[in-house]
């Protein structure tokens, strides 16, 4: 065997052009309604989200490429409500084709299964629970995406060195290699990472929490087949009884990270022959392979006390950090944008109110809260910090050989699904085939025919402006006059549809399967409308509807998100 | 949480109880405590009730905080 050695060979990133701005050609400070700051996940979820309904950004990222510099991907799993993002975003297909798609689980306890899922027996949505693919991937098609709806500046190499907050929006100085330039927006949104420097020269505290868990990664290329589901030890014997995660990407790298422990030298174990050692224990030591990437990392849990100061909002890591289990990182960063895209829409559009936007926080902060609470719980398990809690633990692992009920305890990480907005974290179950829905939470992407007869899904009703579908079922004819004048009065901000039949007049959404009416709750015995928001989270359900009630029910979405006030 | 007799024989009970520890050694117990710990609180099941009990059984270890009346 060769000497060990990174091999970065495969991946060839795109470089992106810096082009000289206008506030430099013409020596003037631009003004926008918009600017992005940071092209990682969340803000180009954003910018996509935004030019997909229409409205142009600039963006600006302090490098000239994706991903993190080098070829290591820091993301890697894509869950199903971020998925689904992409599909209205019309980046879906070309992620499905690069990654992997798995829904089994399992986790091991030396060479036992002490625990397992199969997410996909519980899921009606067009895409997969769970897609895994390198992190520059996705921002790579992302930024191909923009590119094609044409309406975003993209602006790399394009570093924010000064930053003011003003009453009516802020001051950004940008540094490039044509020179230094100032530009003003009336919204930011900074997107720029766990040590933004927006939010930490706004002095804003983020509550940081450090942990003493050490892991380190390897990514590796090789030949042998292994099975694709997520495997992970809670104690692995080929890694001194540490924990260690197995999972596939794309192009045959495989990720594999190991717990080291609290005293590890970082720099010695993430040698390439220290990390090809640690892999020939856990692969067998004639297994050939290729060390694509190798890099050790802590982690930190931080959540900043407001989403949103001034006109400046807060999104992805630079709101919310917190450890890797479960994937909820990048998955809640991209659901910040989902959340905030078509408000800011609307009220950019002067559709909606500006309070509307205090709801993104409102929402939002919550989850991060309950995915720092998640996370917490997970790291918790996998490094027991006195005695007596690995006592705990060992006798968890115990059990879980013998019975069901303690299988669940063995926790090496929630993964991440979609927030149910304004409930509390005792209700954030882990599920995902959703009957008789609550208000605030996400319907899946349903198969459904449109109303053109096309089979589709039901995120294919979302696409293109930021708009509400209010979705009909088993109304009395009588009061079909009344609701086409309402459709008609409320087009294009609300879509009216009705559910399978033609009662009404309106277009008809067509159920495939019964999901749909399951998971909103039409059982057929009541009239009913139900109130979509732009991001497929339910603001009402509305049992015996009337044009007034429907028309109150908009109203409270468009000032607050409506979720808060169905409460 | 229950503070009265709940038990069905009490006394059997706590005979069954300490048998179950013999010829263990301290390492065996405190695993035994652990183990038998997990399978009664799943028979509880309800996390307010346990949410009591392990208040109820931390008590004698907690400093007592002056409540400032």
């Amino acid at each position: 065997m060769s000497e060990p050695a990174i091999q970065p060979g495969g991946y060839a990133l795109p470089e992106y052009a810096f082009a000289v701005p206008p506030e430099i050609t013409e020596g003037r400070v631009g003004r926008y309604p918009l600017v992005i700051i940071g092209a990682g996940l969340s803000g180009l979820a954003l910018a996509c989200d935004l030019a997909e309904r229409g409205v142009a950004t600039v963006v600006l990222d302090d490098d000239n490429t994706i991903g993190v510099r080098g070829a290591s991907s820091r993301g890697i799993v894509y869950a199903q409500k971020t998925l689904e993002m992409m599909d209205r975003l019309g980046v879906y297909e070309r992620i499905r084709d690069k990654g992997v798609v798995w829904s089994v689980g399992k986790t091991l306890a030396g060479e036992e299964v002490v625990y397992e899922f199969d997410a996909g027996a519980a899921s009606a949505s067009r895409q997969p629970p769970f897609i895994n693919l390198q992190q520059f991937y996705l921002e790579w098609f992302m930024v191909d995406r923009i590119v094609e709806l044409g309406r975003t500046d993209l602006r790399w190499k394009s570093k924010v060195v000064g930053f003011a907050n003003r009453d009516d929006g802020a001051r950004i100085e940008v540094e490039t290699p044509a020179g230094r330039y100032v530009l003003e927006a009336d919204w930011v949104c900074d997107c720029s990472g766990v040590n933004s420097f927006v939010r930490d020269s706004l002095g804003l505290d983020t509550h940081q929490a450090r942990g003493i868990d050490r892991w380190c990664i390897s990514d590796v290329r090789f030949k042998q087949k292994l099975p694709v589901e997520r495997w992970t030890w809670v104690e692995a014997p080929f890694n001194d009884n540490r924990a260690v995660w197995q999972h596939l990407m794309a192009d045959d790298v495989w990720r594999m990270d190991f717990q080291m422990g609290p005293e590890t030298d970082l720099e010695h174990v993430s040698r390439p022959e220290v990390a090809a050692e640690r892999l020939r224990r856990q692969l067998g030591h004639d297994v050939e392979f290729e060390l694509v990437w190798v890099g050790p990392y802590s982690y930190r849990a931080q959540l900043i006390d407001s989403f949103k100061v001034g006109h400046t909002f807060f999104m992805g890591d630079s709101a919310h950090a917190m450890s890797p289990f479960g994937a909820r990182g990048g998955n809640s960063g991209m659901q910040d944008a989902d959340n905030l895209g078509w408000k800011l829409a609307l009220v950019l559009g002067g559709q909606a109110p500006e309070s509307l936007l205090d709801s993104y926080g409102a929402e939002r902060r919550p989850a991060a809260q309950f995915n720092i609470m998640t996370t917490r719980r997970t790291a918790r398990f996998l490094q027991p910090e006195s005695p007596a809690e690995k006592l705990l633990r060992d006798a968890a692992l115990s059990l879980a050989r013998e019975f069901p009920f303690a299988r669940n305890l063995c926790n090496t990480g929630r993964l991440s699904n979609s927030f149910i907005y304004g409930k509390p974290p005792s209700s954030q179950a882990q599920k995902h085939l959703v009957r008789n829905a609550s208000v605030g939470e996400a319907i899946q992407n349903m198969p459904v025919t449109l109303p053109d007869g096309k089979k589709g899904a039901l995120v294919d009703l979302f696409r293109g402006a930021a708009a509400f579908v209010g979705i009909w079922s088993d109304v009395d004819p009588a009061l079909s006059p009344a609701v086409i004048r309402q459709a008609n009065a409320c087009a294009p901000l609300l879509r009216m549809l009705e559910l399978n039949g033609d009662a009404l007049g309106l277009s008809v959404v067509r159920d495939r399967g019964g999901k749909l009416g399951d998971a909103l709750g039409a059982a057929g015995d009541r009239p009913m409308f139900c109130l979509l928001r732009p991001d497929m989270h339910l603001a009402a359900r509305i049992v015996n509807p009337s044009p007034a009630r429907v028309k109150a029910a908009l109203v409270a979405a468009l000032r607050d998100g409506g979720i808060g006030s169905a409460q | 949480m229950k503070t009265t007799l709940n038990f069905s024989d009490h006394d059997a009970f706590y005979e069954q109880l300490v048998a179950a520890y013999q010829g263990l050694d301290q390492a065996q117990s405190a695993q035994l405590n652990a183990r038998l710990l997990l399978l009664l609180a799943n028979q509880v099941g309800d996390q307010a009730v346990l949410a009591a009990c392990i208040e109820a059984a931390r008590r004698p270890f907690v400093a007592k905080v002056p409540t400032g009346v």
